[in-house]
């Protein structure tokens, strides 16, 4: 009996998220069998069980296959473009002070608009289908990352600057050596941003800008009241969140062994 | 003998936004010999720091010029490294990456830094210590790492920034009695700001009291003591003239803030 519960301290943490999902799952199952539901709800609702069964039949089906290529390809451009633009962006904007006072304004209201405004505009510019989605997606990521790799900037160690630069450093040598391992904890919780942002964009692109994509299959299903596929897609889309963060979470492990470790307190 | 580093009247003014222009040097002056130590004491913010990050190349003063081995000084150069008071580790690199810095910034390649970094980490006395991250360093090991790293570059001269100010007074003591064996080892000329007047006299051949700011040159002390100087002599009454010396034309500068 004390074996089992030292097993269960060590694993507390683990055994509670996981135990808590299962509860839910089953108060999910039986909630049919032990109410009667409105008749408007009654005919949409679906239980775990049903959505587990449409989730193996779609993992085989080749058309979901190609929907889910379709969705994975706009997040990973999309993303991709994102990175690719507002790191070294980030990084001139808050080194150079000209720079950043020529497109601050232009960073600021762009963030501050919701992504939707722009989708009209973006299917008229790109068409209906996987580029519209890919804009989306890039809009969306690109200023969290951005505004957080220039605040890592702007919080940059003076000493430090200093005493690279006594070295004799360039600008060139100062980024790689300060500037952007000094960055590097802000532009990690800017990515973590930047892919909820990302998952939004595809859904959002999808749902309305598309005829393509595991968004797109939701939106239809909705359309013709097969909730079962609609739930299927929302535990895809959230299994892919959850991957995806973790695999931030790896990273920024990897990027940060040089930090002290958390000391617990009381 | 030519002084090896010298200055016209060095001036400088901070005009920071939003706020009173700050004199920080005026007129200012220094001459040093080739492997002199050269102290410099005075009252908080009498431009000591601001001075040394002039001659460091870090600073353009808005009068007057420094020269060093008959060069004018425009910016940092391999013959000047500092070690500074708050130490300026990278935190992210180990104390052997930290201290192939210089090098590393001129272009030295992995096969010749690598040896002279090991050399100098046994010199601060921190073999075994090479993979580790600063976090996990005392404030003296970290400045021991600061120091090596200032040394590897095999500058001609030291510019100590209050270095060991962070420190506990025996760990104090310690790096200082090291700073002078390795001072006499390598024959740097070394520039070292402290508000310590004990540690001043203790290491220097030349204090230079400097008044409040903006701060020029008030006197210049000669530490006619002999050397190796070991903690002993700290307590004779030759020791302690030169530390009332020095506190005399301090104190009127302390006494006349505004």
């Amino acid at each position: 009996m004390n074996r089992y519960l030292s097993q269960y301290r060590e694993n507390e943490e683990p055994i509670l998220g996981w135990g808590f999902i299962v509860l839910f799952l089953l108060v999910w199952e039986f909630i049919p069998h032990v109410v009667t539901l409105p008749k408007g709800l009654a005919l949409f609702f679906t239980t775990p069980y049903h959505i587990g069964a449409k989730l193996v039949e779609m993992s085989t089906s080749s058309e979901v296959a190609f929907h889910f290529y379709v969705s994975a390809t706009e997040f990973v451009i999309g993303l991709g473009l994102s990175i690719a633009v507002a790191l070294p962006v980030g990084l001139v904007m808050g080194r150079f002070n000209t720079l950043n006072a020529m497109f601050d304004p232009f960073v600021t209201a762009f963030n501050a608009t919701p992504r939707l405004v722009f989708l009209p505009l973006v299917v008229l510019w790109f068409g209906f289908g996987i580029w519209s989605t890919v804009v989306i997606v890039f809009i969306g990521a690109l200023f969290p990352l951005l505004i957080n790799t220039y605040e890592g900037v702007k919080n940059i160690d003076r000493v430090l600057v200093n005493v690279v630069r006594s070295f004799g450093a360039n600008e060139w040598q100062l980024m790689k050596i300060v500037v952007l391992p000094n960055s590097l904890p802000y532009i990690i919780a800017g990515l973590r941003l930047a892919i909820g942002r990302a998952i939004l964009g595809v859904v959002v692109g999808e749902f309305f800008g598309s005829d393509q994509g595991i968004g797109y299959l939701m939106a239809a299903a909705a359309g013709n009241y097969i909730v079962d596929v609609v739930f299927a897609g929302l535990i895809l889309f959230m299994a892919i969140s959850l991957v995806m963060t973790m695999a931030v979470k790896k990273l920024e492990d990897r990027l940060s062994r040089w930090r002290p470790e958390q000391v617990k307190t009381f | 003998m030519e002084p090896y580093i010298r200055s016209t009247d060095i001036t400088l003014t901070f005009t920071p936004k939003n706020r009173d222009a700050v004199t920080a040097l005026k007129d200012f002056r220094i001459e040093l010999n080739s492997g002199e130590f050269v102290s410099i004491v005075g009252p908080s913010g009498c431009g000591k720091s601001t001075f040394l990050n002039v001659l460091l190349g870090l600073l353009k003063p808005d009068k007057g010029e420094m020269e060093i081995g008959g060069k004018k000084i425009t910016g940092p150069g391999v013959e000047r490294a500092m070690v500074f008071q708050e130490f300026g580790l990278l935190p992210w690199r180990t104390v052997l990456a930290n201290v192939e810095l210089g090098p590393e910034l001129k272009g030295e390649s992995v096969a010749s830094r690598r040896p002279r970094a090991q050399e100098l980490i046994n010199l601060v006395g921190l073999t075994g210590f090479e993979g580790h991250f600063p976090h996990e360093l005392s404030g003296g090991m970290k400045q021991r790492v600061g120091l090596a790293r200032a040394l590897a570059t095999d500058p001609e001269v030291l510019l100590m920034d209050e270095p060991f100010a962070a420190l506990d007074a025996q760990t104090r003591d310690l790096m200082q009695a090291e700073l002078l064996q390795i001072w006499d080892k390598h024959k740097k000329t070394v520039l070292f700001v402290t508000h310590s007047i004990e540690e001043a006299a203790y290491l220097s051949d030349r204090v230079i009291v400097m008044t409040k700011r903006p701060g020029r040159t008030k006197r210049i002390i000669k530490i006619n003591l002999p050397r190796p100087r070991g903690y002993e002599m700290r307590l004779s009454p030759e020791f302690n003239d030169i530390k009332l010396d020095i506190w005399n034309n301090l104190k009127d500068e302390l006494n006349a803030r505004e």
